[in-house]
């Protein structure tokens, strides 16, 4: 007799235990998938056209995130654009480092404003007041046909 | 006949048997404000029936959240009261959680051998917390993007898998349709689901454990033996007992009254939350968090650098550990407000603490933003030749985005205004030129000629005689 119930309870325990664990681990699959697939290594997309860009002004760029059908509402994306020298770009990403908030470029004291907690970042993106301490994100950048591109993947996932 | 069919379902449905378990019980006195509880069920309902409305209409789609957000707003007819009451019992269960959590800790209602309902009540203090965050993002406009932003940030500082938690929450390599969905997915399905669950278990505990009773307060307890005994005397004793139904209700129904009363009041005088223009991330704004999160905005501007960036991770977990680990480290046999001063103290200074990071934030005296438009001057005064010019350039080279002039409060850096003439000309140089290591102003080096420099230098010696405007 105890025998029986020993073997009914393990029955139930094992039964249930394969049950779980086939619906379980499938649906814990698909809801990671975009972590198990990760990302492209890159992703270049076209902030302007080199010319446009005047040696020393720091400006905004639209750049298209390249989703297209997916969703119009974050089909773009401001960057920071500064050309340098002739062939020097520095595409600043517009997220605070603290948390991702959208900085400001102010072209009178040329520093970076951040609206949340008082990031302020000089205009090589090095952080000056806040909570921020890394310095501005860079994307990597590359000319191809007189046009600028950026990577969008060149920055972390959150940014 | 009636009277039949009413004996008839009462017996089919079970229903007297949960009449005498539930309600038709001897529980010890309860006092009015004990109702906290009851309030936050009250207020949980109201969110699911106005949740379920709101869910009628909403469009959990980047491409037109935000348009059916304002379409609930201004054509479903009474959609503005629907989304207002929505938000204002989202912010009074807030205040209610924070209350009733307050008091049990003031109280010890933690102690043996409530432990249970105390360990199934923080998941659902954090639950609270989650939906009150998740909430506003499914607005969709410029704040949700960001609020967005910021909790993609606090994923993606856990050690080892940030990066991967962050790719789950934005269900692919940026934000996009599939974040959006995630959101809803959790705050109206995942979160509550589970949230139902827990305040089964958590009332469940209540009725069959009490909640801390006078009598348990009065002496030090020792055993849940000693405790089960002072709160079966009580509950049994006519004048320190009363039966819950109707009386305990009454009173606790009372306190879930006035603070829907008051969610009423401020739907239909306040009215919904705003609706900023829909989320991009391309327009420049200023985004901000519900009120009920002005508090954590303003202490991680306060924080400095070292730890800013890790205390949106560690703030919530040391409060995770303190709030779980609190019934088995206070193991102090005194229950009760008056026998724990220091517990009274410590709920004080948090709250304290909380108000006044919220008024700090409300004031937001850290955030510097651009400002090109003429320095106002006092009325009536005229400014020296070159000091005028000076005033051109002050604001040419952006410098009242951070210094207010006369403003006596509202600016990032000093308002010369109050200075009161303390510095010279040539220390103002010396700063604007040079200023000291570790303050936030760029050196203007190079960047202004003499004769410019030489006008700014004047404008700001001449404004620290400036009167202060309240």
């Amino acid at each position: 007799m105890e025998n029986r119930r020993t073997w009914a309870i393990g029955f139930l325990a094992v039964g249930g235990a394969v049950g779980s664990l086939a619906i379980g681990i499938p649906a814990i699959l698909a809801a990671f998938s975009a972590s198990i697939q990760g990302r492209q290594k890159h992703a270049w997309r076209r902030a302007g056209i080199v010319d446009d860009f005047k040696i020393g002004k720091i400006i905004t760029a639209d750049v298209s995130t390249g989703r297209g059908d997916w969703s119009t509402t974050l089909g773009r994306l401001t960057v920071f654009v500064w050309r340098q020298t002739d062939e020097q770009f520095v595409v600043f990403s517009r997220s605070c480092t603290d948390l991702s908030c959208p900085v400001t470029f102010d072209p009178g004291s040329e520093c970076f404003f951040c609206p949340c907690h008082g990031g302020i970042f000089t205009k090589n993106g090095t952080p000056l007041a806040g909570p921020p301490k890394r310095p501005l994100y860079r994307y990597t950048t590359r000319i191809r046909d007189g046009n600028l591109e950026i990577d969008l993947h060149s920055l972390p996932p959150a940014y | 006949m009636l009277r039949q069919s009413a004996q008839w379902a009462i017996d089919r449905f079970g229903i007297d048997n949960l009449y005498h378990c539930l309600l038709d019980r001897r529980v010890p006195k309860a006092p009015w404000y004990s109702g906290d509880g009851s309030t936050l069920m009250a207020l949980l309902g109201i969110q699911v029936i106005t949740g379920s409305v709101l869910a009628l209409t909403y469009s959990p789609s980047t491409d037109s959240a935000y348009q059916s957000v304002v379409y609930i707003t201004d054509q479903v007819f009474l959609g503005w009261f629907i989304r207002g009451l929505h938000y204002w019992s989202a912010g009074a269960m807030m205040i209610m959680i924070v209350f009733h959590l307050m008091r049990q800790i003031v109280l010890g209602g933690y102690k043996s051998p409530r432990e249970g309902t105390w360990l199934v009540g923080v998941p659902l203090f954090f639950g609270v917390l989650f939906l009150a965050y998740s909430g506003y993002l499914l607005r969709w406009d410029e704040r949700s993007i960001y609020g967005i932003r910021v909790m993609l940030q606090m994923l993606g500082r856990v050690p080892l898998i940030g990066d991967w938690l962050v790719l789950f929450a934005q269900g692919g390599p940026s934000v996009g349709p599939a974040t959006l969905a995630r959101l809803y997915a959790f705050h109206v399905l995942v979160i509550p689901l589970l949230m139902f669950a827990l305040v089964a278990i958590h009332l469940y505990l209540v009725v069959i454990k009490g909640t801390m009773t006078k009598g348990e307060r009065s002496t030090p307890i020792h055993s849940v033996s000693q405790q089960r005994e002072i709160y079966k005397s009580e509950a049994a004793s006519v004048d320190k007992g009363e039966t819950f139904f109707p009386w305990t209700m009454l009173k606790t129904g009372t306190m879930a009254g006035i603070v829907i009363g008051l969610t009423l009041l401020a739907t239909v005088f306040i009215g919904p939350s705003k609706l900023y223009s829909e989320a991009n991330l391309t327009e420049s704004t200023m985004p901000a968090e519900e009120w009920w999160y002005w508090w954590l905005s303003g202490l991680i501007a306060l924080l400095p650098a070292s730890i800013a960036p890790w205390a949106v991770v560690l703030l919530p977990v040391a409060i995770l550990m303190f709030l779980l680990l609190l019934p088995f480290v206070d193991r102090s046999p005194m229950r009760g407000a008056r026998n724990r001063p220091i517990w009274i103290l410590f709920v004080i200074a948090t709250v304290v603490t909380i108000l006044l990071l919220t008024d700090y934030r409300r004031r937001s005296p850290f955030t510097a933003w651009p400002e090109s438009s003429l320095p106002a001057i006092p009325v009536g005064m005229t400014l020296p030749p070159d000091a005028e010019r000076g005033r051109v350039q002050f604001a040419r080279y952006g410098c009242n985005s951070c210094h207010a002039v006369g403003k006596s409060n509202a600016s990032f850096a000093v308002d010369f205004a109050l200075l009161r003439g303390q510095l010279s000309r040539e220390k103002i140089r010396e700063y604007i030129l040079n200023p000291p290591a570790g303050v936030a102003m760029p050196s203007y080096a190079g960047r202004m000629t003499k004769e410019e420099l030489d006008t700014v230098v004047a404008f700001c010696h001449v404004a620290q005689t400036f009167p202060l405007e309240d």
